[in-house]
């Protein structure tokens, strides 16, 4: 084989190594670092790109994708002296890689450690109950303090999450047990307070029905003196009326009033089941006799209308034949 | 074996031109295809003019250096055509939108909340409340201005 045949078959091996080391596809998703003789020059963007062959080489094949890191667990004393143990994830993407290259060394450890302390002083800054119920406000904290930290790197933390905080069993325990006595507590003050309000409530409804029957009382004895006041009065006024008639000399007339009464009152004596034997007193007898005397004294006064008077003292005695006279009249009213 | 590339002469350039090119879509490397291209132009100029094999292989080579250039040419018209240019891209879709300051800006660098997080913004002292603009990115550090 000649000079000539070896140099043709190295020239075709050299030209192929050399388009393969000159020609990069970076693929979406990722950057790549250039570095000529080992020093940064450039940063290959996705795509088709075109390197100096010898010259330059890949230095590292960063991830620009947004990435998620666990932040393994570990044990935090909160303010209170309280252990709780807390893990999480972080969210972080690469925006310059150049930065993220050769700022760094073993980027994903620096992340998970940075926020790892930052946990530690931020969660070591509250007490165990703000730790458990401001899980927001310790994320927007961590963000702010590991974002600012990253920041040389050229990266950006978009965010960080507490996923779990576990106390100790024993405390978990005296939290259940804390609870259910607030709970209970509550449910006895309710109760109590029930208690007391219905009490006070029928009290107030027996002070209630007492005074409406003081009221209802007090209001039937007014009625019932109105009413006395008023019978007294109309008793007075037939007394005025019935002396008005007499006075006006019809004594015949009072003794027919008399008399009536009399005989319906005896009636109904009569008429009782019960009471088939009546005794009556001789004055009675005796008085009712000397109605027809008062007749005629009252005629003798008066004089006018005498034959009226005579003839109502006529109809007058007609009950006295068969009936005794009363021993009152009825009441009125 | 070796007869056999012999007695097939011309035609090798042809055959392994078309082989480079159908590797090249298995194994997507864009050089592949224009050394397949130049192992054809090759296999079409030795058909014409006779050519040593040596000769030949020479010529591959200067062909495949060659494409480079010309390749680079030709990709030029559609440097970074994309059906979403902002893909990976989180801070430059940012790029002249508008957003209200939480934070005033102290000495220089404040912090923004856009969206789900916080981002590091340089630009004049500005109270907070204040309405601004996102004028300039630079990896994740933005640039605003009073909008």
């Amino acid at each position: 084989m000649s000079g000539f045949d070896i140099f043709a078959i190295v020239l075709v091996l050299l030209v192929i190594v050399t388009l393969v080391a000159g020609v990069k596809t970076v693929p979406q998703g990722y950057d790549w670092t250039i570095e000529r003789f080992g020093k940064y020059t450039q940063t290959l963007s996705p795509g088709l790109n075109l390197i100096v062959p010898y010259f330059d080489r890949v230095g590292r094949k960063i991830n620009m994708m947004e990435q998620v890191i666990d932040i393994p667990e570990q044990e935090v004393i909160t303010k209170d002296n309280a252990t709780v143990t807390v893990d999480g994830v972080a969210f972080f993407q690469v925006f310059d890689a150049a930065k993220a290259s050769y700022e760094v060394s073993n980027l994903q450890q620096a992340i998970i450690v940075l926020t790892m302390t930052n946990i530690r002083s931020v969660m070591g800054s509250m007490d165990l109950d703000q730790v458990l119920s401001h899980r927001d406000e310790i994320n927007e904290r961590l963000l702010r303090v590991v974002d600012a930290a990253v920041s040389p790197w050229g990266l950006k933390v978009n965010r960080i999450e507490i996923k779990d905080i576990v106390p100790p069993a024993d405390l978990v325990e005296a939290m259940g047990r804390q609870m259910k006595a607030e709970r209970v507590k509550r449910a006895d003050i309710l109760q109590a307070e029930g208690q007391r309000q219905s009490e006070i409530l029928r009290a107030e409804g027996a002070k209630q029905g007492q005074i409406l029957q003081a009221e209802g009382r007090r209001e039937a004895a007014f009625r019932d003196a109105e009413a006395r006041e008023r019978s007294a009065e109309a008793e007075a006024k037939a007394t005025q009326m019935v002396s008005e008639a007499i006075a006006k000399g019809d004594v015949a007339a009072l003794n027919y009033f008399i008399a009536d009464k009399y005989i319906k009152a005896f009636g109904q004596l009569a008429d009782s089941p019960n009471q088939k034997v009546i005794m009556l007193p001789v004055e009675a007898m005796s008085m009712l006799g000397s109605l027809a005397g008062i007749g005629e004294i009252a005629k003798a006064t008066f004089g006018d209308g005498a034959a009226f008077a005579a003839g109502a003292a006529r109809r007058g005695s007609v009950p006295t034949t068969g009936s005794a006279p009363p021993a009152v009249p009825p009441r009125q009213g | 074996m070796t007869d056999m590339f012999v007695s097939l002469g011309t035609w090798n350039w042809l055959i392994f031109g078309f082989i480079l090119m159908a590797l090249e879509v298995l194994a997507p490397g864009v050089f592949l295809f224009w050394l397949g291209l130049a192992a054809l132009l090759v296999g079409l100029i030795s058909f014409a003019i006779a050519m040593s094999w040596q000769l030949q292989l020479v010529m591959f080579a200067v062909f495949a250096a060659a494409a480079v250039p010309v390749w680079r040419r030709l990709a030029r018209p559609t440097p970074d055509a994309s059906a979403s240019p902002f893909l990976n891209k989180r801070s430059e879709a940012l790029l002249g939108r508008e957003f209200t300051l939480e934070k005033p800006i102290i000495d220089g660098s404040g912090t923004m909340r856009i969206g789900d997080t916080v981002w590091r913004v340089a630009g004049p002292d500005t109270p907070a409340g204040t309405r601004v603009k996102v004028v300039q990115v630079d990896g994740a550090n933005l640039t605003v201005a009073a909008a």
